[in-house]
Order: C-alpha cells, then structure tokens, then sequence
C-alpha cells in the first residue's frame, strides 16, 4: 500500500532523512519510533507531499507522490504533529469545510460529519470555536477532520500527545479499530502505544532505519540477550555450575538463598533446560521466569550512542 | 469548483471574523466620507470650473492612491503567511487541492473583501444623483477600473504573503512592491526620452485610473493589470510548490 523507496531529505548539509526504504502492506499498523529529531515528521511528510523528496520515490496505493500528488492526496488521511485549526472556525463548521475541501460528496456531508464526531468524541464541542479547545480536543478534532473523507491511508503523527490517560486509552482504541480497515503509519515516542496498537515497528534514528520487525521479533531476534531468573533448593556451587554450563547462558549471578540471575542469549528459551536439570540433580524448583527485553531497552541501545563512544569521536575531531 | 468555494468562502469568513476587518472598514469609510465631504465643498465654490465629482473621487486626489497602497497590503498579509505561521498550511496542502487552486481561492476571497469595501461608496453615488444629473457611463467605468487595480495590488500582497511566514514583514513587502509599481508611472513625467516615456506612460496608474474615471476603458488599461495580476498569481502558486523543498 505505501512503498517508500531510497527516500533522502537534505536541508543544507544535513540529511535528515538518509535513504530511507519500506513496504507497509494493505491493512498493517505500522509504528515509527524515534527520538526527537530522528526523521519522523519529515519522512511523513515526505509520504503526504508536504515536503518533496531530495531523491528517492514514495509510492501509495500504487501512485507516485511526484506525479500524483492530489490522486495521494485524496486517498490519505494526515495528522500533524502540531495539530492547527483555524481558530474563528466552529468544530462542525471546521468538519463541513474539511469534508468539502477533501471532496466529500454534498449529500453525505452531515452524515459525516456526525460519524467522525462521535467516533472521535468531539460530539460535546460541535458548537465551540476550535480556537477555544483544548489541546486534547484539538487533537481529536484534527483526527476526525482526517477522518472525513474515509481515506484507505492513515498517516498519524504522534496522535495521543496532549491526551490526559483516559483519552489516550480511547484513541488507542479507535487506532487499534482503524486498524482493521485502513493501513496506518503511526509515529510515536511512546513506547507502551506501539506494542498495543501496532503490529509492525520501525525504528529511525538519525535519519536511517536502524530496526525493522514485529514487536516480538525486535525483543529476540535483533538484541542479543533475555534474563532469566531462577530460584533453587540446592547446594549453591553445584547449581552455579549446573547453570553455566547450560547452552546460550552467560554471566550466572547468584543473590544467595538460591536465587541466580542468568543472561541468556534472547533466541533460546532455557526454561525447559533448567527444568530438566532440576529433575535430574533432584533440585527443588522453587521459581523460574525467563524476561525478554523490553522494547525500551531495544529502543534505548539503538538510538543512545555510547557515551565513550561519543567522547572517542569527539576527542578525533578536537585532534583534527 | 465546490473545494474552490469552500476555499473562498472559509477564507470569508476568516475577514469577517476579524477585528481588522472591521477596524480597515470604518477607516476606510471615515476617510472616503471625509475626502467626499472635502470634494463637494470644493466644487461647491463659485470661484472653481464645474468637474465630474466622481472623477475626483476616482483617482482624482491623492487620498485614492494612499488608501490602496495602505490598506492592500493589510487586506492580503494574512492570507497564506498566517496558515504557515500556524500550521494549517500542512493540513492545507495535504488535501487534495492544488497550489494553483489556493491562491486562486485566496484571491478571490481578497477581492470580494475588496469590493466589499468599495460598496458603501454606491452612496456617494446616490447623494450626488439625487442633486444632480449624472452620467452612470463613468461611474460603471470608474468602478472597473477600482476592480482592476485591486486586482493587480491584491495579487502583489498574496505574492508577498506566499513568501513570509510572518504577516506584517508580509505587509511591508507588499507595500514596498506596490510603491516601486505605482510610482514607476509617474516617473514618466521625469523621462525625456520617447521610447522610455511611451514604456512608463503604459504603467501610469494615474492616468489609467483617470481615464476610466472619464469614463474610457481602453484595452492597454485593462491588459496591464490584468497581466501583471495572473504573472503574480502565477508566482505566487510557483513559490508554494517551492516551499515545499524546504
């Protein structure tokens, strides 16, 4: 549905966006993680045609976003960062307008306009000026003004920034049910949001895609290790021992009482390991849990630069 | 078409519910009223040659010239500078409209708003009909030819409001634009050259509105603005597909 090819964006000297490439299929909730300043917005606006690419192709629903631009335009629905309304304009006034401007026929305005209304819980503030809302109204508002025209394409740019918790819970739902129905690219820097709403992540950071899979895949595959914590009633030594020697575990860490903190390489489950071992030696087994990493950790070690690391650099070019 | 109508009528509804509106509206009559005031007392006087009044008011004194060159760049500063200052303009331009297709909007919004200005002047008209014969044949003109200059300076301020993101450097583009086009006509009377005199005198605005306010529309007229207004909307489209490179 989005195909997004060697996408580069260069402001001066800077990529900011640097050969950026991905495929969203029909119906997938993509998220897209990053820090601040990684490449989010630019690279969605890039999709959206708000911003032309330095080089590199965007294609959605099969057309090009350079050639095509208004036929993209029609089938997508966008939400900025910075949600703007037009502060002298009613909500429902607001809605009809962006109805009429997306090409909604005439007919359907007003049945619309109530739809994307109540699904957005904008229902109390139809009659208010959108420059006297809130910021979580706001937000909704814009949502449902992306809405309006039912486009197959949802590009959402940090949708439930501004939202107290218990609207965020609701927009996470209405995402989550978009989902079903419409391809969607969610940015986000909230982690907990992806893995419930989203089945796909990529993360950006410094402009270049560094991670690329399910949620679950990113915790095993991609990052190495997972935690596993074991509780024995058995001679400490001996289950030391009985431990390293497991296949895939490293750095066995005992905290008395029988109690070992093991590192694990993330693509083994050693639990069923451990429990054999325990069978064998005649151990009680009083705990076992083995903890993938979370994607925060993931997160953290793709997009934090060792702070050595940092200093060595920097270190080079105060030489140079 | 019904997106350019809701392009135009949003943007309606923006001048209307904008104090600056209303503050450039009673201005603008506070002044009209007052330089009316001034004409018919003037002509009044035995002592001066019998005029058309309305052909002083259009053009006629220098209180024209200064009106359209304040007041127009106030009139179009907002349109597209404030959408970017805000925001609205990413929303804006990621519907499934044209550049072309907002400024186009946006000029016609400014233009109603511009002649909406204008109307209450009609009453000029019925005060002096209701004393006086008159000949309605230059009124008609004289009022195509405010059309057309507020066409030519309305899409010099939306040029100017494309550029910025900021509505009062907007402004001050704009009026410093329409200063160097306004006075490049009356250098005219500076210039001793034939061929440079005949160029300038085809930009004198003066004489142009003069003419219609005599009730002459002739082509030259109405070619210059009307050219000089579709190049600036057509600059003004090319620099919001060009703002998108940054």
């Amino acid at each position: 549905m989005i195909e997004v090819e060697g996408l580069t964006k260069r402001f001066v000297d800077k990529d900011v966006v640097d050969d950026v490439s991905f495929f969203v299929p029909e119906g997938e909730v993509l998220g897209f993680l990053g820090p601040n300043g990684a490449g989010k917005t630019t690279t969605m606006r890039m999709i959206t045609g708000f911003l032309t690419a330095t080089s590199g192709r965007v294609r959605v629903a099969g057309l090009e976003v350079e050639r095509n631009p208004l036929a993209v335009r029609a089938r997508i629905g966008y939400l900025p960062e910075n949600v703007a309304l037009y502060p002298e304009m009613r909500v429902d006034e607001y809605l009809r307008y962006r109805a009429a401007v997306e090409g909604v026929p005439r007919a359907e305005i007003r049945e619309r306009v109530d739809s994307v209304s109540e699904r957005c819980m904008v229902g109390d503030v139809r009659r208010q000026l959108a420059g006297t809302l809130s910021k979580g109204y706001r937000q909704r508002v814009g949502l449902a003004g992306a809405l309006i025209h039912r486009p197959p394409v949802l590009i959402l740019d940090e949708p439930t920034v501004g939202l107290d918790p218990r609207q965020i819970v609701k927009i996470r739902e209405l995402i989550t049910e978009l989902g079903r129905d419409h391809t969607v690219i969610l940015s986000t820097h909230i982690l907990p949001e992806v893995e419930q709403v989203c089945r796909r992540v990529l993360i950006i950071d410094d402009g270049k895609i560094v991670a690329d899979g399910t949620p679950d895949q990113l915790r095993s595959g991609l990052t190495g290790t997972a935690e596993l914590k074991v509780q024995l009633e058995a001679p400490e030594a001996e289950a030391r021992a009985g431990l390293e020697a497991l296949p895939a575990a490293s750095n066995v860490r005992s905290d008395g009482n029988g109690r070992f903190h093991v590192t694990v390489e993330s693509s083994a489950d050693l639990r069923r390991e451990v429990f054999n071992l325990a069978v064998r030696k005649g151990w009680v087994l009083l705990e076992l849990a083995q903890t993938m990493p979370s994607l925060e950790d993931i997160f953290l070690r793709l997009t934090t630069r060792d702070a050595a690391e940092q200093e060595a650099q920097n270190e080079e070019v105060a030489h140079a | 078409m019904r997106k350019l109508l809701a392009l135009v009528n949003r943007e309606l509804l923006a001048y209307f519910s904008s104090p600056l509106a209303y503050v450039v509206l009673t201005a603008f009559l506070f002044i009209n009223g007052y330089v009316f005031y001034l004409i018919v007392a003037y002509l009044n006087d035995p002592r001066t040659q019998a005029m058309a009044p309305l052909k002083l008011i259009f053009g006629g004194t220098i209180f024209f010239w200064l009106f359209l060159l304040f007041v127009v760049p106030v009139i179009t500063m907002r349109l597209l500078a404030e959408e970017r200052r805000t925001g609205t303009l990413e929303v804006l331009l990621t519907s499934p409209v044209s550049e072309g297709q907002v400024v186009i909007a946006k000029f016609l919004a400014s233009l109603v708003f511009y002649l909406f200005l204008w109307a209450p002047t009609l009453v000029y008209v019925a005060i002096l009909a209701s004393h006086a014969k008159i000949d309605y044949g230059p009124v008609v003109s004289g009022y195509l030819g405010i059309a057309l200059l507020g066409t030519m300076f309305l899409s010099i301020g939306l040029l100017t409001s494309a550029l910025v993101r900021n509505q009062i450097i907007a402004a001050i583009l704009a009026f410093a634009v329409l200063v160097v086009v306004f006075s490049l006509g009356l250098v005219e009377n500076l210039v001793t050259g034939a061929v440079a005199k005949g160029i300038l005198g085809y930009m004198n605005l003066w004489n142009t509105m003069d003419d219609f306010a005599r009730g002459i529309v002739d082509t030259r007229h109405v070619v210059y603005p009307a050219s000089l207004a579709g190049l600036f909307l057509f600059l003004a489209t090319k620099a919001l597909e060009a703002s998108k490179g940054r």
